[in-house]
């Protein structure tokens, strides 16, 4: 298989999923997502001759870059700006006082939040992306012991902010965390 | 309590069935994509994806926006919404930049003889990653209730560090008229604020990028040419894509002595810049015009130099024929940048 067919093969693959890693980093905004994706696979395109043989979490590791790089892009730089400056929106937490958002993204969000980026990161590859350790240690550019440790402590660190924030699983199923006792940062 | 991980998990904003994102057979624009990558149609590759599905605008408007939104300073605002002027009073009808006018009586001088200048000037500039830039950029409104166009003024500043991090601050200002207001629209509601009121202040985590903008520029010609061929991408680099690939270039880079020279040198090469004398810029620097008349786009681009070393000064961008869907008339200055250390 030439690398132009291995590439279109890894495209048509993983199109989507590349897609999903986007957009739940840009907030599900469709024609961002879009705009941000074709770079990935141009950047991939230009490297397809390093298309490993299980090339998602490479696929990850270009978009990650994308994403940050993606600020300094044409035409979408002022929305991006915009956006990014903002950081409930662009981590996707918009969180809304009132029991009327207790959803279970709401309260997982907001503690996420709380976490420094690195650590947000490997969180969300191992559970949104759902990738082991050592494609997370591809995705990350760091070797797989590494990864492991960067994980233990972010999950460790997000227990940590959910116990701040008190959330409980609803009894029934835990489908829908809740706050008991809402606490704002600096007040316990 | 429900592992920390698997909370998570729960809260994913975009799962694998969503319905915008779900596993599928690609759809016409991802196939399209494909299709351009495979076959070699990387450069034809618009950067917009929805472009195609577009309200269908004036070429040359097309031109406008993409040009000026690769200035991240000088976004042209071309809404189809209604803008919340508050009215006159709280936006003051400030005198829009007219066009540089070349010195009556200067004589034209030849690229080639800049870029021999520039060659011989040495080694006394070094590269600095990141850039400093005051623009004007015209705001523009179409459709019901549109308002008339308004010139914004910043100044911005983006400099880079050693961990690969970088900050970006830009400021409301125009030095044609120290201490005055000045109009912004990062509100986005167009206001007017005091000279030097911060519009934002920035800063970002290392990244690193291999892909031009963002890549060291070289300092031969024949590399810096393939360089900028990449940051315009959406052609040949004829002289309107030299020009877009150039302010891209600086927008991102400050050059030094050596890629001063080189980029001249490509200038100098190029089809369609025509000697048009000495010019004062808006920031009273003295310097040498090269204009491109872009017929097809109804856009006048004026490339102004340092007669001594070939550094690009500025960038003026004027309308050529009257837009009323926009308010524009002929003669009226879409952006002009201009290029500090």
């Amino acid at each position: 298989m030439s690398n132009d067919e291995t590439f279109a093969a890894a495209y048509r693959e993983h199109y989507w999923a590349v897609s999903r890693y986007v957009a739940r980093r840009l907030d599900g905004r469709g024609s961002d997502v879009e705009e941000v994706v074709a770079e990935v696979f141009t950047v991939a395109w230009r490297r397809r001759s390093d298309l490993p043989p299980s090339p998602l979490p490479w696929l990850y590791g270009v978009a990650r870059r994308c994403l940050a790089n993606a600020v300094r892009g044409y035409g979408r730089r002022r929305r991006l700006l915009d956006r990014l400056g903002n950081d409930e929106s662009a981590h996707g937490t918009q969180v809304v006082a009132g029991p009327g958002s207790d959803t279970p993204g709401d309260w997982v969000h907001e503690a996420l939040a709380r976490l420094s980026p690195a650590d947000q990161e490997v969180l969300r590859l191992t559970a949104w992306e759902e990738l082991a350790v050592d494609e997370v240690a591809v995705v990350l550019g760091c070797g797989s012991r590494a990864a492991a440790m960067r994980l233990h402590r972010a999950r460790r660190r997000l227990r940590a902010e959910i116990d701040r924030l008190q959330i409980t699983p609803v009894a029934t199923g835990a489908a829908t965390p809740r706050r008991d006792i809402p606490k704002e940062p600096g007040h316990g | 309590m429900a592992d920390e991980l698997e909370l998570l998990r729960r809260a994913n904003p975009v799962p694998s069935a969503d319905p915008r994102f779900g596993d599928r057979p690609l759809d016409q624009h991802a196939e399209r994509r494909l299709d351009l990558l495979l076959h070699g149609g990387e450069r034809r590759l618009d950067r917009l994806p929805h472009g195609g599905e577009r309200r269908p605008r004036p070429r040359h408007l097309r031109r406008w926006t993409w040009g000026l939104g690769s200035v991240a300073a000088t976004c042209v605002v071309v809404l189809t919404l209604t803008l919340m002027f508050s009215g006159s009073a709280t936006v003051p009808a400030v005198a829009a930049p007219r066009p540089l006018v070349v010195e009556a009586g200067s004589a034209p001088v030849p690229l080639d003889r800049i870029a021999g200048r520039a060659a011989a000037a040495g080694d006394t500039l070094r590269l600095v990653q990141g850039t400093h830039l005051q623009t004007w950029s015209l705001a523009m409104t179409s459709g019901p209730g549109s308002r008339p166009p308004v010139t914004l003024p910043e100044e911005r500043l983006v400099r880079w560090k050693a961990d690969g991090s970088h900050t970006e601050l830009v400021v409301a200002t125009d030095p044609r008229r120290p201490g005055k207001p000045v109009v912004t629209d990062a509100d986005p509601v167009p206001r007017t604020v005091e000279d030097g009121h911060v519009l934002s202040r920035r800063t970002y985590p290392p990244s690193w990028s291999d892909a031009p903008p963002v890549a060291r520029p070289p300092h031969d010609a024949v590399r810096l040419r393939a360089y900028l061929d990449e940051i315009d991408r959406t052609g040949p680099l004829d002289a309107p894509g030299l020009l877009d690939a150039v302010a891209g270039l600086l927008d991102n880079w400050t050059l030094g002595t050596r890629e001063n020279a080189a980029l001249v040198r490509i200038l100098a090469d190029a089809e369609g810049l025509r000697p048009a004398g000495a010019v004062t810029d808006r920031l009273g620097r003295g310097g040498q015009a090269y204009v491109y008349d872009d017929r097809a786009h109804s856009v006048r681009r004026m490339l102004v130099l340092d007669p001594a070393t070939g550094a690009v000064l500025g960038l003026e961008e004027t309308v050529t024929r009257d837009d009323p869907e926009f308010g524009v008339k002929s003669g009226d200055v879409l952006s002009y940048r201009a290029w500090m250390r």
